[in-house]
């Protein structure tokens, strides 16, 4: 039981920070990127051939990572998603389906259909306190995790740029006015958001596989973190992944393992339906 | 009394009798006519999603959920009691409205996006009960239809040109009931509700109804839809007949693609789209995994960046009634013409 | 006189914002009251919380001696209430009959809606732009259209927000015939306008509100005079406060 709960911190820390993007973006564009997931699947290859190539840990390919899928969700934003910023929701849906299902697919045909993983010499190490067993690779991730909270957490509080994000995603029009430059800014915001989350996916690496099709397991996950905690709240989405890592290591003492996900589809719609500005904020 | 024979009705009509006279032209067994079968299928999956997504403007990305329902429901009955797959047909519309309204009681108050995402859960919830209630769902492996030759009663038929026609005669029911439902009076308030929902209720729409309503008919249209694929392809599994990418946002896209909320849109979409994927899969699929799939992605993106009105856009719009117009002008004070 | 409409401390807040504040009032049938106030006094979120729109933080709407406050707009409506809405919201991708037609659904089939829309067009004298688009009208157009769009659910009351706004002033006389001619008819009429020339005018009666609360009621040279509605307006000892000048 405590096991289960830690296990759930753990992973719900990493849950969260993937998390963290898709809200980012949406909060400060108004866009729910439904290929979200799929930049998710590009940090994991990046940090995996980093290590390949490079031999870097996959904790530290997750810099790489950032810094490459930032410069990707950049240059997404400024040539595609800019162009339906302000076109009717079902635009903007389908823009974006068609980009996960083009990066899917691209990702297909570049590196194979293949499972790929790491191997690092903390793999199967562990803590041990007393009933309870940490996994090292778990640990460091939650770890990699809340630094990266906080980097982003200053870096929007302090920094210029991170508070012109914030007072764009408050009101674009008077971000503009005192001179904020808000298309670039928009670009930055994804290019952000997409990093975080690839962070995020490099950083699992070691106890997770990446295939082309890893980011359709993370989609529901995804979103269910980020209505728990309020489409477009950050900290609400840091808070919302814990929650859902928490309900999934939960419900694999209860339910059988194909479950787990069911359990989290029916949390996310209840969600919805009851709470579509989410259960932390404003709670 | 207006003209019975505009350019658009024409259009369709030519269509339709074009498309019924196809078996007799190309080879009955061959590759062509079940590609041209296929084209009509996803035309009226298309145009059932185009009574919510394109009428109400609910965009749906669970569609494939009352698809699969059709067809779970339809076969189910059928390999364990043996109850012919018509009536199935009708039982799995009965499942799939239910399931229809059950889905809209939490999600009908969310707008847009968090309405997407909801059905988009909702599809993935049925795609992991079918493949883990394996006893009753046969599980991930999913469900093969015994190929019986020819009993027409039980929905076997040996030539392709008989499932063909009777696509095309659920296409055409699908058609006639967009068409009823978008000129009829539910066809009104459902465009008041998809332009602007607060001045549609004030103006006496009862709007839940109207999309409720809505979405009952499409889901059952869709399910309809769902127990022809059964039949004609003799086997699905959950991962394919519940596929977010495979069907839901294919039965949008084509809607889109050719354009939302009319009635050629998903016709127009479907015979540019299907034909498309099929040429880049027989020509792309040898050269790289994926490749077909990707430029299906690009398509999409293309498409809502070039034309986000659709195909539709580019045919000429329909005339309103200017002859009415010039009923004898009574005392015009505001409005100084238009 | 019989009150068709009872508003009984009708309370909205949001968050902390107490938009409307204990307003209670009644409109008779056959009568033409106005409702002023600054910009921001809570006029528009009165006229929500009426017809269903808005919730009601507390009190109670009684509509011919029914409690309807807690149905939904379209109820409302069919009870025989409805609303215009201040910043025109027609249905921008119909014609202006079908966007009234819509609206005549209410209470006929489709084939008399369409007569009883075209029957409300031309006595708002917008029968010749009947098949125009309502993308392509002007301001004053689609005001009168929203009016349309109203009076074909066939309403015994009628809250019209702000519909003179952007009139010239021979345009502004035309419609305020067509509202006394409503009157006559015996509809209860609520009107939200700034032009005090129309207002007083027309009016039977005039609310008067401010910060939410209905500062004074009566006849309209009364409501007129009376100093804390002058100050409303001035905005003497309202420094600090927005929404002091109309
Ligand atoms: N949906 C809302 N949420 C929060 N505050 C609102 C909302 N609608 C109106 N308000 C606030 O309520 C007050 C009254 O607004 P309104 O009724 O539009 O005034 P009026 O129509 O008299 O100009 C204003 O302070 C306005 O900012
Ligand atoms: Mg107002």
């Amino acid at each position: 039981m405590l096991q289960a709960l830690i296990d759930g911190i753990l992973l719900g820390g990493v849950y969260g920070v993937i998390a963290t993007g898709l809200s980012l973006v949406f909060g400060v564009l108004g866009v729910v990127n439904f290929a979200h997931a799929e930049f998710l699947m590009l940090g994991m290859y990046v940090a995996w051939f980093a290590w390949r190539w490079l031999g870097l840990d996959p904790l530290l390919g997750s810099v790489l990572s950032f810094v490459i899928v930032f410069a990707v969700g950049y240059v997404v934003q400024r040539t595609l998603i800019e162009r339906v910023l302000k076109a009717p929701p079902a635009a903007q849906v389908f823009l974006t389906v068609g980009l996960l299902i083009a990066i899917e697919n691209a990702a297909l045909m570049v590196f194979g259909s293949e499972f790929r993983s790491v191997s690092v010499p903390y793999q199967v190490q562990g803590y041990r306190l007393g009933d309870i067993f940490i996994g090292a690779p778990y640990l460091y991730a939650f770890a990699a995790a809340v630094i990266l909270a906080a980097a982003l957490w200053l870096f929007l509080e302090r920094s210029w740029t991170g508070r012109a994000i914030r007072a764009v995603a408050q009101d674009a029009m008077a971000a503009t006015l005192v001179g904020v430059d808000t298309k670039r800014t928009y670009g930055l915001a994804f290019g952000l958001g997409v990093a975080l989350t690839a962070f995020g996916g490099a950083v699992i690496l070691p106890y997770i596989t990446v295939s082309p099709t890893v980011g359709g397991q993370f989609v529901v996950l995804m979103f269910t973190v980020v209505v728990l905690g309020g489409l477009g709240s950050v900290a609400g989405a840091l808070a919302g992944g814990i929650m859902v890592g928490v309900v999934q290591s939960m419900s694999t003492l209860i339910f059988p393992i194909q479950l787990q996900n069911l359990c989290l589809f029916v949390i996310f719609i209840a969600v919805l339906a009851l709470r579509p500005q989410g259960l932390i904020k404003g709670a | 009394m207006r003209t019975l024979f505009t350019p658009s009705r024409a259009a369709l009509l030519i269509f339709f009798v074009a498309a019924a006279l196809l078996p007799f032209f190309v080879d009955p067994r061959g590759h062509l006519l079940r590609v041209a079968a296929m084209v009509l299928l996803f035309a009226a999956m298309a145009q059932s999603w185009n009574i919510v997504g394109g009428l109400a403007n609910q965009i749906s990305l669970g569609h494939a959920g009352f698809f699969g329902l059709g067809a779970y429901t339809s076969t189910l009955l059928f390999l364990k009691l043996g109850i012919s797959p018509w009536i199935g047909m009708f039982a799995g519309a009965v499942v799939a409205g239910g399931a229809a309204v059950l889905l809209s009681i939490p999600t009908f108050r969310l707008k847009g996006h968090y309405f997407a995402l909801a059905t988009l859960a909702f599809a993935e919830v049925l795609r992991v009960i079918a493949n883990s209630w394996a006893d009753f769902t046969g599980g991930p492996v999913g469900l093969s239809i015994p190929f019986m030759g020819s009993q027409p009663a039980y929905f076997a038929f040996r030539a392709v040109s008989s499932y063909y026609w009777v696509i095309l005669g659920l296409l055409a029911a699908v058609c006639l009931a967009f068409h009823l439902l978008a000129s009829g009076a539910l066809g009104y308030r459902l465009r008041a509700v998809r332009e602007n929902e607060n001045a549609a209720e004030v103006a006496g729409v009862n709007t839940f109804r109207v999309k409720l309503i809505a979405s009952v008919i499409s889901a059952a249209l869709t399910a309809i839809c769902g127990t022809v694929f059964a039949q004609f392809t003799f086997f699905f599994d959950p991962d394919s007949i519940f596929s977010l990418a495979g069907l839901s946002v294919r039965m949008a896209m084509i809607a889109i693609v050719g354009g939302l909320g009319t009635l050629g849109g998903p016709i127009l979409g479907a015979l540019f789209l299907i034909p498309l994927e099929e040429t880049a899969n027989a020509f792309l699929s040898s050269k790289a995994a994926g490749l077909s799939q990707f430029v299906f992605g690009v398509i999409l993106i293309a498409a809502i960046l070039i034309q986000p009105r659709g195909l539709m856009a580019w045919w000429p719009k329909p005339r309103r009634r200017r002859a009415e117009a010039s009923r004898p002008a009574v005392a015009a004070p505001a409005a100084k013409g238009a | 006189m019989t009150a068709v409409l009872q508003a009984e401390g009708v309370s909205v807040t949001f968050g902390g914002l107490k938009a409307v504040d204990g307003v209670s009032f009644t409109l008779n049938a056959g009568e033409i009251v106005g409702l002023i106030g600054p910009n921001g006094a809570g006029k528009t979120t009165l006229f929500n919380a009426l017809v269903g729109l808005q919730p009601l933080t507390s009190g109670a709407v009684r509509l011919g001696g029914e409690t309807i406050s807690g149905l939904k707009p379209h109820k409302v409506a069919a009870k025989g209430m409805t609303k215009t809405f201040q910043n025109a919201a027609l249905f921008p991708d119909m014609s202006v009959l079908e966007n009234v037609t819509t609206a005549a659904l209410l209470r006929h089939d489709l084939k008399g809606a369409r007569i009883k829309a075209e029957r409300v067009l031309d006595t708002l004298g917008l029968g010749p732009i009947a098949d125009a688009d309502v993308q392509d009208l002007t301001f004053p157009q689609k005001a009168l259209v929203e009016m349309a769009r109203a009076l074909a659910t066939e309403p015994r009351v009628l809250l019209l927000d702000e519909v003179m706004a952007a009139l010239t002033p021979s345009e502004m006389d035309e419609v305020m015939k067509v509202i006394r001619t409503l009157r006559d008819e015996g509809l209860a009429l609520l009107v939200v306008e700034h032009h005090m020339r129309a207002i007083m005018a027309l009016c039977d009666r005039l609310l008067a509100v401010n910060f939410g609360r209905l500062l004074a009621q009566g006849r309209p040279s009364e409501v007129a005079a009376d100093p804390q509605v002058i100050e409303a307006y001035l905005g003497h000892g309202a420094a600090g406060q927005e929404g002091a000048h109309a």
